[in-house]
């Protein structure tokens, strides 16, 4: 009897051992964090590894999603009536069509709003390269007052407020508790994943396009795939600057626009003297979505543009030295290209849209 | 009253904080600065040198052919003689892992070229690559200068690196 009783209360003891242990495996699993999923992004081999991303910020999709949230939130200027999708949208490879933009006070901005379009592979950012790290570059429009115009504290109490985001930045980052820097990550982590790589151009490098005849003979002027034979000044061709398959390598030049800058674009910040007039060399992907060009948005077609390079370039102390050097060679300003030549290049501008970019749902606003 | 002075008096704060950048800016922009060569990275001391500091230095001349095939004579410092002065691990400290380091040039347009640490070396290469500030007796203009790598023996000169503005040492890994 005396053993029965003691069978059950072992019995007992077991059960209520393993009743505990679950209750505190229950209680152990609820305060684990959700899992932070991180995020390995895929391009083509010819982009090349030069890219650059923030060991403190590794994506993750819980910040990619909630940096494409705050991409689209109005909360975040001042006025509450613009978000950073109002000058960088997306069916215009993120512009506006605009020279200028609109702020959240109706003033407008000094540049043209840049297209968003591979920031994997920049490191400085903004016309003049100003800001170092994508991290950084959002801080200018979110602040300054002709564009959100709202300090970065004020932002993270407007969204504290609201009660989608704490449980999205406890998603991203670990804690409810929103700061300006998260913000800040979050943003860059989405602009991260912005990359274009299928369009018709790159189908071609797969080998699953056939360009046409002008199409061809459009890369073969870009990127000077000619001949030695050719004059000097064809072999300094738009690929020497807008390089490689990406058609963007970071570089700062003064391509010519004016003789006496009004805009001193790059030496305002690096107060060099050579720096006077130089602005950054974009990237082409997607250009034919992106007009107007150049800083202040003065070309509205890509036929303008090309008609600058080829007669327009206006000697100034700080003008690039490739664009000089092919002036040098040929007595004449300009690389002086043939209708049928302008005709080509454009027409490869065009195999740069990237139509599955432009409609990725992955890019596109949330409350819509 | 109270009120109002007290939004009054924020909103000069508020102006101040603007003002203060729109100045530094302005001042920025009016104030040129003087071009120079920072060397940093995997160096025992940094440097920043500008054309007094490099006239101080070893001089050597080097001839380079532009891209029209017409030759000029440059002048300026070995390249090795500078980093000797940021103590970068050359000469007989040019082996096992330091063969893995390399030198990044960095121009004012953004440009970048690498070189490794050996092909600069004198123990393994008479090649000469100057840090050059004169030209045909002249200060390099034209957006090429004040500062240009020339790298002498190159069947192309895009090494020969314009508007240098700094010398980075750093290791490769994989």
């Amino acid at each position: 009897m005396s053993k029965t009783k003691k069978i059950q209360g072992g019995k007992v003891y077991v059960f209520a051992t393993l009743i505990i242990f679950l209750l505190l495996m229950q209680s152990a699993f609820h305060n684990v964090e959700p899992p932070n999923e991180p995020v390995k992004l895929n391009y083509p081999a010819y982009f090349g590894n030069r890219t650059y991303e923030n060991p403190k910020n590794p994506l993750t999709k819980q910040g990619i999603a909630l940096g494409k949230m705050l991409f689209y939130e109005k909360a975040l200027s001042a006025n509450g009536n613009i978000s950073c999708g109002s000058c960088h949208q997306q069916d215009r490879a993120f512009t506006d069509g605009k020279r200028f933009s609109e702020g959240t006070n109706g003033k407008l901005t000094s540049r043209n709003a840049m297209a968003l379009v591979n920031l994997l592979w920049v490191d400085n950012f903004f016309w003049d390269g100003r800001s170092k790290g994508l991290e950084n570059q959002s801080l200018v429009p979110l602040t300054d007052p002709h564009e959100m115009g709202q300090q970065l504290d004020v932002s993270a109490r407007k969204l504290q407020s609201l009660t989608k985001y704490p449980p999205r930045f406890k998603e991203a980052f670990g804690t409810d508790k929103i700061t300006g820097a998260y913000i800040t990550y979050a943003l860059a982590q989405f602009e991260r994943t912005l990359i274009s790589a299928d369009s018709k151009y790159d189908q071609y490098l797969q080998g699953k396009y056939q360009p046409a005849a002008s199409e061809l003979r459009g890369i073969d002027l870009f990127f000077g795939n000619d001949k030695e034979q050719e004059p000097l000044m064809r072999r300094r061709t738009c690929g020497h600057c807008h390089g490689g398959p990406k058609t963007f390598s970071e570089l700062f030049h003064n391509n010519g626009l004016d003789s006496s800058s009004q805009d001193l674009g790059r030496a305002i910040f690096t107060g060099l003297a050579a720096d006077n007039g130089r602005f950054r060399v974009v990237t082409l992907r997607n250009i034919a979505l992106t007009a107007p060009y150049m800083h202040d948005g003065r070309f509205k077609t890509l036929e303008e543009v090309i008609d600058h390079y080829s007669d327009h370039i206006r000697e100034s102390a700080t003008l690039s030295p490739f664009l000089r050097e092919a002036m040098e060679n040929s007595n004449k300003i300009g690389f002086q290209f043939t209708r049928q030549e302008k005709e080509d290049i454009v027409n490869f501008l065009h195999l740069l849209t990237d139509s599955s970019f432009v409609n990725n749902p992955a890019f596109s606003d949330p409350f819509k | 009253m109270i009120h109002i002075y007290d939004n009054f008096n924020q909103r000069i704060i508020r102006n101040i904080f603007l003002i203060i950048p729109l100045f530094l800016t302005i001042s920025i922009a009016v104030a040129q600065v003087e071009p120079s060569v920072i060397v940093k990275g995997e160096v025992q001391r940094h440097l920043t040198l500008d054309t007094t500091d490099l006239l101080k230095m070893k001089r050597v001349k080097a001839t380079l052919n532009d891209r029209g095939g017409v030759s000029h004579v440059y002048e300026g410092v070995p390249i090795t003689n500078i980093l000797d002065s940021a103590g970068v691990t050359l000469h007989g400290q040019l082996r096992g892992e330091n063969l893995s380091k390399y030198l990044l040039v960095k121009c004012g347009d953004g440009y970048q070229v690498l070189f490794s640490l050996a092909e600069l070396d004198e123990s393994f290469t008479d090649k000469v690559v100057i840090l050059a500030d004169r030209v045909d007796g002249k200060s390099i203009s034209d957006g090429r200068g004040p500062f240009r790598l020339v790298v002498p023996g190159e069947k192309v000169p895009a090494r020969s690196s314009f508007e240098v503005t700094a010398l980075i040492i750093g290791s490769a890994k994989d």
